[in-house]
């Protein structure tokens, strides 16, 4: 090989470094504006996981709503993680979730966690057990939707958190997110 | 070029996140499709080991739980906010109802403990297809 083509593999080999620094920077979803500006409190130490291999050992609590603790926290690689357990054992998340390409995004403002429960066999039917999860800065309230895309519940969002201390019974067929004056920023699948 | 690129990085997130998802060695265990690789869950897929759906679902032994977690890969793809268009429950049952949380996430790891759905005694953990194209992923359950 040839001094002149190596430089040239050299240097497409560089640039090709710094194209896929860029472009993971720029493509990383929760790099487009779309933010949470809840910094939440203290890092406190979490523990009770028994996750050895995604080991999360510190988190701040975003919000006590309900009897309930929501967490931001982070793996040891970076990560963003949020996390929901109950209020009366801070430190203690009973569910995790990691999305490795990061939350939120302009394009997916909401991270759910709320639960779900069937009682039939023959159907996919599901009604709200309980209501939580994470919004982006200008959500104001996620709706929860029938079938027929009737809103059956308005959450308001505080704090980039929400929270429902009673659900209604009932299909439920997904949610959206909404701005302050009620206009539907995104929909869930 | 941009696209390649993504689906690389994909894929590398999604190894990181199978390895990620394994649960801690403890005293009772579940897999699937096994504890080392990615199987598809899809509306016609099953363990056929009486889960609460005949078909779309896989579920694990009954079992007391401690934690289950849920390795979901872009598959079939991404869009640029890391959704696949597949839709999965995952949670637990008992011989009365089924409960979860739903995610279409792609390169995502999550984790739910019996009590944050409210169950408790003999369960099975579960994963649910609820809708869209079939979900590349691992699932395991730790007792």
């Amino acid at each position: 090989m040839s001094p002149k083509l190596k430089v040239a593999l050299l240097l497409v080999l560089t640039t090709s470094a710094v194209l896929t620094g860029v472009l993971v920077r720029e493509g990383g979803a929760s790099h487009d504006g779309a933010r949470i500006s809840n910094a939440g409190g203290p890092a406190i130490a979490i523990h009770g996981l028994r996750l050895k291999l995604a080991t999360i050992r510190s988190g701040h609590v975003l919000a006590v709503r309900h009897g309930r603790a929501l967490y931001r926290m982070q793996l040891a690689n970076g990560t963003p993680c949020f996390g929901a357990g109950p209020a009366a054992s801070l430190g203690t998340p009973g569910s995790v979730v990691c999305p490795h390409g990061g939350f939120p995004s302009s394009g997916d403002p909401v991270l759910d966690l709320s639960v779900y429960e069937g009682t039939r066999r023959d159907a996919r039917d599901f009604s709200l057990f309980r209501v939580e999860g994470f919004a982006a800065d200008g959500v104001a309230a996620v709706h929860f939707l029938r079938p027929n895309g009737e809103v059956a519940l308005s959450v308001p969002v505080s704090g980039n958190v929400y929270s429902a201390a009673d659900v209604p019974k009932g299909s439920i067929a997904g949610f959206a997110a909404v701005d302050k004056d009620g206009k539907r920023l995104w929909r869930s699948p | 070029m941009r696209r390649i690129l993504f689906f690389v990085i994909a894929c590398a997130c999604a190894a990181a996140a199978v390895a990620l998802a394994r649960p801690a060695p403890a005293a009772a265990g579940w897999c699937w499709p096994n504890c080392l690789g990615y199987g598809y869950l899809g509306p016609s897929t099953s363990t056929n080991t009486g889960c609460w759906f005949s078909s779309g679902e896989v579920c694990s032994y009954y079992g007391s739980w401690f934690n289950m977690g849920l390795s979901k890969t872009c598959y079939p793809g991404c869009d640029w906010n890391y959704n696949t268009t597949g839709v999965v429950l995952y949670g637990y049952e008992n011989h009365d109802r089924i409960r979860g949380r739903f995610t279409a996430r792609g390169a995502v790891t999550l984790y739910v403990q019996p009590n944050e759905l409210g169950m408790s005694g003999a369960l099975r953990a579960q994963v649910t297809w609820y809708g869209g194209p079939a979900s590349q992923l691992n699932a395991g359950g730790i007792g």
